[in-house]
């Protein structure tokens, strides 16, 4: 046993660190962690704090631009929210009232997202192939021919 | 833009997982495949590797050092790194991390101490100052160094050696279960993943083994003992035998089942993949490597020491290129295909600037390096005196009365 007493020592020390590791582990663990699940469950609450929401629906816009919404609601775009080309509301208003104004993506990228032709779309949903269309669409502004809030052509 | 062939969905054109969870496995796995080599020397009693059983050891503890640097850089925040080690659980596989890697860098600590322990010893009798109380801090205060002590030293890094093997296969096996269980994406789901990443980290451990061993032995001016590399050379072939038949049993039998799966996966090899799978991780990663190791092993009594030499170091050097390119393949290969198996993304550049970018990487992979010259600064990987077997020692106990 003597000649094992260095054993023991470093036992110990290992026992001392498990010791303060415990320890410190229940000052370290977050008061609501594991309250819902392996997560601080205060972190929900903080995050929805810090991080306002930033869209509003196509509704809130209808709210001042009702016109516009009718005839979105009306043409073949109706399932497509005003702020996927539009920016999200937070952006052009703020307490209520306008703030700034509202930007516009009228890239082709955009347009292609859905309606570049891909095998696996429906056969029935309006595809193009983005290089045979008029001669290469690339640059040109899809919304320049297409109507974009209510589409016929 | 990334572009896109086939039908992708929206969110599936991103690698969010970039280049440093790339060398997450890569660095993990020297600290395994390190390991092994010890244990090779300490548990199975291989004598042949005695010259670089300290090497390897000293190699685990440094990688093991930043094992967590290229995770910290991928998600940022390192101040909340401690939480996986103060909350583990076991819904995910990530979570575990802080039981497998604390409980692994504690058996590696001890085993370095009880190693090292004599040498602490003797170096604290020998300074003054300082560097004396470091040294006796280091010794945690016993100068024991009788013949029975060091026998116990020798039993217990044979039982730590015994604990630390399987938990340097958990650790690392662990690594590939986390590519493993994601069930969505089939280039990963597979229950051979955790082997595979295993096998391939004692293939580099080993393989950076046998460069290192050989460029420490030039720089210290000590003969390169042919035993060794060739004991090395040997079993780096067997690693690499079981690891590359896995590797292709895994694709093979996707193959041969012909499923969903395979339509994508077959394009993402031959396409996407082609220069990184086919051409750097099967032919100049593996087959080459494979004949060169053939060579060393089945014409050892024909080779000069050189040629042995040049031959395995060669080899490793493909082997570390092999299985970089494995865990590249693997990660971002398996972020190039969506989840619809219809379609495929361009293939990825990571940035060259950037806290995940190439010049960190290499950063990264230098920095054990650097690591290992420092703990040879404080413990001298190679022993000043012939080494002795502490059980046959009865010199050392006077030493201990001087004391």
């Amino acid at each position: 046993m003597e000649s094992a007493r260095h054993v023991f020592r470093v036992l110990f020390l290992l026992l001392v660190v498990v010791v303060i590791f415990s320890v410190g582990r229940t000052f370290l663990v977050p008061k609501s962690y594991g309250a819902y699940g392996p997560y601080r469950f205060d972190n929900v609450a903080e995050q929805a704090a810090v991080r306002p929401p930033q869209h509003g629906g196509s509704a809130s816009c209808g709210a001042c631009h009702a016109e516009r919404l009718k005839a979105v609601t009306a043409g073949a775009h109706r399932k497509v929210g005003c702020e996927v080309c539009h920016a999200p509301l937070a952006r052009h208003v703020r307490d209520g009232a306008r703030s700034a104004p509202m930007p516009v993506d009228r890239s082709f990228t955009l347009c292609a997202r859905c309606h570049r032709r891909i095998e696996g779309r429906p056969a029935a949903f309006p595809q193009i192939v983005l290089a045979q269309h008029q001669g290469g669409v690339e640059g040109t502004a899809c919304i320049d021919c297409h109507e974009p809030h209510s589409p016929k052509l | 833009m990334p572009e896109i062939s086939g039908y992708a969905f929206p969110n599936d054109v991103h690698v969010h997982w970039s280049l440093m969870i790339v060398m997450y496995p890569y660095i993990t796995g020297f600290v395994a495949g390190a390991f092994i080599v010890t244990a090779l020397y300490h548990l199975f009693g291989k004598k042949e590797f005695e010259p670089v059983a300290r090497l390897a050891l000293a190699t685990s503890f440094c990688f093991m050092a930043i094992a967590t640097f290229p995770l910290n850089l991928h998600l940022g925040h390192a101040e909340r790194a401690f939480n996986v080690v103060v909350t583990p659980h076991f819904s995910s596989a990530m979570a575990g991390f802080g039981l497998l890697y604390s409980g692994y860098f504690v058996i590696l600590l001890l085993e370095v101490w009880f190693v090292y322990r004599r040498e602490i010893i003797e170096t604290a009798r020998r300074s003054r100052g300082v560097k004396r109380a470091f040294y006796a801090a280091l010794a945690l205060g016993t100068y024991d160094t009788s013949p029975e002590a060091l026998e116990v030293d020798h039993r217990a890094v044979k039982l730590l050696s015994a604990f630390g093997l399987p938990a340097a296969c958990m650790l690392h096996g662990y690594v590939g279960f986390i590519f493993g269980g994601i069930k969505a994406n089939p280039w990963w789901s597979t229950p051979l993943m955790p082997v595979i990443f295993l096998l391939s980290a004692a293939v580099s451990g080993i393989a950076l083994l046998v460069l290192l061993y050989q460029v420490t032995a030039k720089l210290g001016r000590r003969p390169i003992e042919r035993e060794t590399v060739q004991a090395m050379a040997r079993w780096l072939w067997f690693f690499l035998i079981l690891t590359v038949t896995l590797e292709l049993l895994e694709i093979v039998l996707l193959a041969y089942e012909n499923s969903d799966a395979w339509h994508i996966i077959s394009q993402l090899l031959t396409t996407r993949l082609e220069f990184s799978f086919i051409s750097v991780q099967m032919i100049g990663g593996s087959l080459v490597p494979f004949i060169l190791l053939a060579i060393v092993v089945t014409m050892n009594a024909y080779l000069h020491d050189r040629v042995r030499n040049t031959l395995a170091s060669v080899a490793s050097l493909l082997l570390l290129v092999q299985v970089f390119s494995m865990r590249w393949n693997v990660v971002i290969g398996g972020q190039l295909l969506s989840k619809s198996f219809r379609g495929l993304r361009s293939g990825y550049q990571p940035s060259l600037f950037g806290r995940e970018g190439v010049i960190v990487a290499i950063a990264l992979f230098v920095l054990p390096f650097v690591l290992l010259w420092v703990f040879d600064r404080v413990l001298p990987i190679e022993r000043a005196a012939p080494p002795a077997e502490p059980s046959r020692e009865p010199a050392a106990e006077p030493a201990r009365r001087t004391a």
